[in-house]
């Protein structure tokens, strides 16, 4: 039950998603637009290219939104709504959402092209740059309720979000969830223009329109983590507990994608050197002072 | 039973796939059947119960794997395997080496003395005990491990920066 009601939202999160997506590119608000292109792209032929590594370019566009999906199953819509709750919850994220990179890297060398091999390629070598941003901004977080449970994570900030106790987490993890998600600034792997769509560019037809599914499922999945993680997931006063994490997550979804539409594509080598130099010192810090705060105050 | 049938499942998925990667010619289509060998692994022990296990095991392999791929694509002449490179070496002796460990494992299977069933661990506390065993008794081996494994990826990377500074 509590499955098929997080799937539908997922999806219904997924539409709207699409919608804003489409009006951060163009600037105009097209409400049928994702079903007019879900269409166009069905009703076009799916053309497989030359001498592709079959397996992985069939496999790649399902395996990611598995991938989406389970991380969505371990997080919670209200105290009740959730697929699984695990006891290692807040870990199973960063397990499936290590199957993103899998997915891209055989999307990236299934097609036999040179444009989606350096795009799969290139979201490998960020792997480090923005993993650690997932990883350890989580360890934070669980420090603080003291459970791996993703649930015990929303109940520990009944009394002040996340993103207010350790703001530094919560910078660090939603830069890094843009990038797992590729969207805009951080989109290298893709990178339209200058790969001409890379891991994307030899999908065609249905094949496409599942891709470009599960890259908004993903999308939908990383704004309601890092609603879970740092915005109190349900936590929310008059309205019921399930309406302020749908508020919550599509507000993150609009502040990503409206990130993307004002900030230009950074270069690669930026990417992995914020990343490095930058990026995962901050995060220790923010594990360091999230310590202290816990044991001193 | 259920348990039982996922567990026999989750481990002929990870023969299977261990099979695949030396049946393959291609460096990215082994190392991925690698990943997905060790990620059967992590469901068997998700089948057994050991969640942390399974999790941490299923998360490790996707990101190590995924690494040693893009070596294996830099390193290797023949990355895609389109002239049929032969994967397997030193056949008699790996023959030999499997056919005695089948037995070994066999052998332990079935010979030894498992003992009482020990009660179900709920998956909170076996974290918790993880925890406090990390923190406690085997702090020294694995800060001691995680140190070694810093100063090497630190000492290998000053290599290649003075190597390059060479040329």
């Amino acid at each position: 039950m509590s499955a098929a009601l997080t799937v539908l939202m997922l999806f219904a999160g997924a539409y709207l998603v699409a919608v804003l997506e489409g009006w951060a590119s163009t600037g105009k608000l097209r409400p049928v637009g994702p079903i007019s292109s879900a269409l166009a792209l069905l009703g076009r032929e799916s053309v497989v290219p030359r001498q592709p590594d079959r397996i992985f370019f069939e496999v790649a566009p399902p395996l990611l939104l598995v991938a989406a999906l389970l991380a969505a199953a371990v997080l919670p819509l209200s105290p009740g709504l959730i697929v699984t709750d695990l006891a290692t919850g807040a870990l199973f994220v960063n397990a499936a959402l290590a199957y993103v990179m899998v997915a891209l890297l055989m999307a990236g060398w299934g097609p036999d092209g040179a444009y989606a091999m350096v795009g799969g390629f290139r979201f490998l070598g960020q792997l480090i740059a923005y993993s650690m941003l997932i990883v350890m901004p989580i360890t934070a977080v669980t420090m603080r309720a003291e459970s791996l449970f993703t649930t015990e994570v929303v109940e520990s900030q009944a009394a002040l979000p996340n993103a207010v106790y350790q703001p530094v987490g919560f910078v660090a993890f939603f830069v890094a969830a843009m990038a797992v998600a590729f969207l805009p600034p951080l989109d290298l792997p893709t990178a339209p223009g200058e790969l001409a769509g890379g891991v994307m560019a030899e999908y065609t037809g249905w094949r496409l329109a599942v891709m470009r599914l599960s890259r908004v499922v993903l999308v939908v999945t990383l704004a309601a983590a890092v609603s879970v993680f740092y915005l109190g997931g349900w936590l929310g006063p008059a309205l019921p507990p399930w309406a302020w994490s749908a508020i919550k997550t599509l507000l993150v979804a609009v502040a990503m994608l409206l990130v993307g539409r004002y900030v230009p594509r950074l270069r690669e080598t930026h990417v992995l050197e914020w990343g490095w130099k930058i990026g995962i010192p901050l995060a220790l810090f923010n594990i360091f002072y999230v310590g202290v705060l816990l044991l001193v105050v | 039973m259920l348990q039982a049938i996922f567990t026999a499942f989750f481990g002929l998925a990870a023969i299977w796939f261990a099979v695949v990667v030396f049946r393959t010619h291609s460096m990215v289509r082994s190392a991925l059947a690698l990943l997905f060998s060790q990620a059967a692994i992590g469901g068997m022990f998700l089948a057994m119960q050991t969640e942390f296990l399974g999790v941490l095991q299923i998360m490790m392999m996707a990101t190590e794997m995924a690494i040693m791929t893009i070596f294996m694509v830099m390193y290797m002449m023949d990355p895609g395997g389109l002239g049929a490179m032969e994967m397997t070496h030193q056949k008699r002796a790996s023959q030999v080496a499997g056919a005695l460990g089948a037995l070994a494992a066999l052998a332990v299977a079935f010979f030894t003395s498992w003992g009482p069933i020990t009660p179900e661990v709920r998956p909170a506390q076996q974290v918790h005990d993880l925890g406090i065993e990390i923190m406690e008794r085997s702090m020294l081996i694995f800060e001691t491990a995680g140190v070694t494994i810093l100063t090497v990826m630190v000492a290998a990377t000053a290599i290649a920066i003075m190597r390059r500074d060479e040329e």
